[in-house]
């Protein structure tokens, strides 16, 4: 197999402009517990907030990061803004948005008309959202989709009953950070009995350089509830590092079904270390859908808690590791009832020297009797410079359980290559079309507009890999 | 435990020993916020109390005959052979092997056997070392070293049993080179009395077309730790790993194994099975690992677990670490109770449950049995299977 030109690696990242924005808020660089204060002040926050921000900040200090987790010693904390806005408030209307910043989201595809495709949708721009709207349909049947901020001001008590029950500060180091800077973010609840077909949409943008973005999401659908609500997010080509630390929680409860979809494409400068987790109460189904196609690093598992009796749990994980970009995703399903069911399928490719690694945990406790898991995983290697690893952990308490994991890894064979190229497909459409192949069962589970997306970057990240 | 006594020892031994002991003694003990030991539990275990300065293995050996075949104990092969020992002893087991247990074996090992195989040399009958662990509150440390040399063949059988009713320890290392185009076929399995605290590591260096055929029994001991490691080391080398393990009462065992790709066009296999009753706790962590050039490598890794009781603990961590982009790398992991309609299919048959399930087990268990080419060693385990079923 030759070695892959470099300068096609990864293709033309068009999102990798920045714009000069005027900046309204902004903290000196670094971390520091008169950073949380100045934030408390510009958002006025209740004292509860000032105070679970300044704990969360002293347990970050002191949290090591976890001797499983490689590479990320160099990360320079105080190189980085932890609060940096353009904008004031968040507008309800798109023409109220400041014109500059309209213009950043017209040149991402991110224009009025997709609105139209959507039940919601939101646009957070550094550390402040700067659109936030949902279609009146929806808000009349009690539907609420705000930003987490304006979450917290107008349904405080739902609020307070949530936010930080699924992932306290104490989970892990970048819980904590998040946990002492969160800013922005959606703030979602569907009530009782309410479908809400139309997805919900958030488009997270970094502008500013050296920059740490925050977002906090949390999700509640009650009862027989259905929510979708679908991420994408990018960031400017710097030589410097920028930060994302989001977390997200979302309560699934009785009967209700989420559906939560993440198109991640960061510019190769953003660490990207994210902590997602839902609760799911009994029947309730919740499936992560989780694209990672840029970031400089991405530490990201998934996970379903299956608190209640006959839960169901999905990932369908996609990673493309193109050069410079080490994707460690994977899955977490943890038992905690009995007859609880899940699935975790991930697919990987790493090429031009990307590394994706595939990092799991399933955990049957022994309360939790009939419980089924299945894990797959498939990795495709393109050339002889990436790496592919797997890293799965099973730890069963228990007798009635079935668990199977099963995981492989190859590159694109020579038999079917041969097979297409003597049917006269040139080499580079006929690798095109296996890999399209590969990441197909999971391309298929996205929404029109962000397969169509996945299938054009990818593409583009094949190009110039001929084996 | 106290220094290695290095008096009677060549130079190149005293340096390795030292290394060893300095390696142990800097090393902290092992504690459950390691990942590899979050399920067990050896606090039993204290080394202060165990006698480590004499040698508490006795080794029984088979003779063998054949052509320049050396097949001794440790002590004789010191005096003897010291030549073949200075160029392999310690060679695959580093005197700073970064693991406590290990290290501490590498310091104190005073008995054990050596194998050496000269080249074009087929040692048809197998060749046996039975080690047997006696006295209270001791340690045993036997150190085995096995030399196939290109084109070479043998069939070992390796043994450990023993143990009194006192806590001890037994830290075990075995160091296996196949050459190119040799052959090997390994059995190792230990039946300790319960009380027997075990560490073993065993690694093996495969050559350019050579092979390697493994068979590992687990059923004794309180606690075992097992380190099984092998190195791919030349082109066209196979490895065919299997594993059988019975897990019962408060038994804990730790099987991590490696299958090391760094020559290309290599074939790897592995297949450890392992079934928990009682309040058993296994934790399989395998790892399969291809460097960059090792093009053409077909590597295939599982773990089966059976599960009994709703008190064991079972975990399993199947890892693959791949470099390479041309390759074929699979594993499968499952942990699931005996099937229900299997069980259906026997009883409707007239077989009594008791029996069904027995027969169940037992298949379970075979595809590793069938691995073993020697008669009457596949008899032992089978007959040792058969008891435990039927408790």
């Amino acid at each position: 197999m030759t070695t892959p030109s470099p300068e096609l690696a990864r293709g033309p990242y068009k999102e990798g402009f920045h714009d000069d924005l005027k900046t309204i808020h902004s903290v000196p660089k670094g971390l520091s517990h008169s950073v949380v204060d100045y934030m408390c002040d510009v958002k006025g926050e209740p004292a509860w907030m000032r105070e679970f921000r300044h704990r969360s900040l002293d347990i970050f200090l002191k949290t090591e990061l976890p001797a499983w987790l490689p590479g990320l010693r160099d990360l320079d904390y105080d190189a980085i803004t932890y609060y940096l806005s353009p904008v004031n408030k968040s507008s309800r209307k798109w023409e109220d948005v400041p014109e500059e910043i309209r213009r950043t989201y017209d040149k991402l595809g991110i224009a009025k008309e997709e609105q139209k495709l959507l039940g919601g949708l939101g646009a957070q721009i550094d550390s402040e959202m700067a659109y936030h709207n949902i279609q009146d349909s929806l808000s009349k049947k009690g539907v609420v989709f705000l930003s987490c901020d304006e979450g917290m001001k107008q349904y405080p008590e739902i609020f307070r009953e949530h936010f930080a029950t699924a992932i306290p500060p104490e989970d892990n180091k970048f819980a904590a950070l998040n946990s002492a800077f969160w800013s922005g973010g959606s703030f979602v609840y569907i009530p009782k009995g309410v479908k809400c077909d139309i997805p919900l949409s958030v488009y997270f943008r970094i502008n500013a350089e050296q920059f740490g973005q925050f977002e906090r999401t949390l999700i509640i659908v009650e009862d027989d509830a259905f929510c979708h609500y679908v991420e994408g997010c990018s960031a400017p080509v710097y030589t410097t590092h920028s930060l994302h630390a989001a977390v997200v929680e979302i309560f699934v409860k009785n009967r209700a079904r989420c559906r939560y979809t993440t198109i991640q494409n960061w510019s190769t400068d953003v660490y990207n270390l994210v902590t997602k987790r839902a609760m799911v109460s009994s029947k309730g189904v919740m499936e992560w859908v989780d694209g990672n196609l840029g970031s400089k690093r991405t530490v990201k598992y998934p996970s379903c808690y299956l608190i209640g009796e006959g839960a169901h749990g999905e990932v369908l994980s996609l990673a493309s590791a193109d050069k410079g970009m080490w994707q460690d995703a994977g899955a977490k399903m943890v038992f905690m009832a009995p007859n609880c069911t899940a699935r975790i399928n991930s697919k990987s490719i790493s090429g031009h020297g990307g590394r994706a690694s595939y990092r799991g945990l399933v955990q049957v406790r022994g309360e939790a009797p009939n419980c089924r898991v299945q894990v797959n995983c498939d990795a495709l290697i393109l050339d002889s410079n990436s790496r592919s690893d797997t890293y799965p952990v099973m730890e069963i308490d228990g007798e009635l359980v079935t668990v199977e994991h099963e995981a492989s890894v190859s590159s694109v064979s020579d038999e079917q290559l041969f097979y297409l190229t003597s049917r006269g497909i040139k080499k580079e459409d006929a690798i095109s079309m296996i890999v399209n192949g590969f990441i197909e069962p999971i391309v298929k589970e996205l929404p029109m507009e962000f397969a169509v997306e996945i299938n054009r970057l990818i593409n583009l990240q094949m190009e110039g890999s001929v084996g | 435990m106290t220094p290695p006594d290095t008096t009677t020892d060549p130079s190149w031994l005293r340096q390795q020993r030292e290394l060893a002991w300095k390696t142990y003694a800097a090393l902290p003990a092992p504690t459950r916020r390691d990942l590899d030991w979050q399920r067990f539990d050896i606090r039993k275990l204290k080394l202060d109390t165990l006698a480590g300065d004499r040698p508490a293995i006795t080794e029984r050996l088979s003779s063998v005959t054949g052509d320049g075949v050396i097949f001794c104990d440790m002590a004789t092969a010191l005096a003897k052979h010291p030549g073949i020992l200075q160029d392999y002893l310690g060679k695959l087991i580093a005197p700073d092997e970064p693991r406590k247990f290990n290290a501490l074996h590498a310091a104190l090992w005073n008995t054990g056997a050596l194998l050496y195989v000269p080249a074009g040399v087929r040692v048809t009958l197998p060749v046996e070392i039975l080690y047997t662990l006696s006295g209270t509150n001791v340690a045993g440390f036997p150190r085995t070293l096995i030399v196939i040399e290109p084109g070479a063949e043998a069939t070992v059988v390796q043994k450990f049993i023993g143990g009194d009713g006192a806590i001890s320890l037994h830290a075990a290392g075995t160091e296996v080179f196949v050459k190119d185009g040799g052959r090997l076929h390994y059995i190792s399995y230990q039946d300790f009395n319960p009380n027997v605290y075990d560490f073993t590591l065993k690694r093996a260096r495969v050559g350019r077309d050579a092979e390697i055929d493994w068979v590992i029994g687990m059923f004794g001991s309180s606690f075992q730790r097992y380190d099984i490691e092998c190195e791919m080391a030349g082109e066209g080398g196979t490895s065919f790993m299997y594993g059988v393990c019975f897990a019962e009462h408060q038994q804990q065992f730790g099987q991590f194994t490696k299958q090391h790709h760094r020559a290309g066009n290599t074939v790897s296999d592995l297949l450890f099975k392992n079934v928990l009753r009682d309040s058993a706790v296994t934790n399989y962590t395998g790892m399969i690992k291809v460097e960059k050039n090792a093009n053409g490598t077909n590597a295939y890794q599982s773990n089966r677990n059976l599960v009994l009781s709703d008190k064991v603990k079972c975990d399993t961590r199947p890892i693959l670490e791949i470099e390479s982009n041309k390759l074929r790398c699979t594993h499968g992991a499952t942990v699931g109770r005996l099937d229900e309609d299997q069980l259906f299919y026997l009883r409707a048959r007239g077989l009594p449950e008791e029996q069904a399930r027995h027969v169940l087990l037992e298949a379970f268990l075979e595809p590793v049995l069938a691995r073993i080419k020697v008669e009457p060693v596949y008899k032992e385990f089978s007959e040792l299977i058969h008891r435990k079923v039927s408790r």
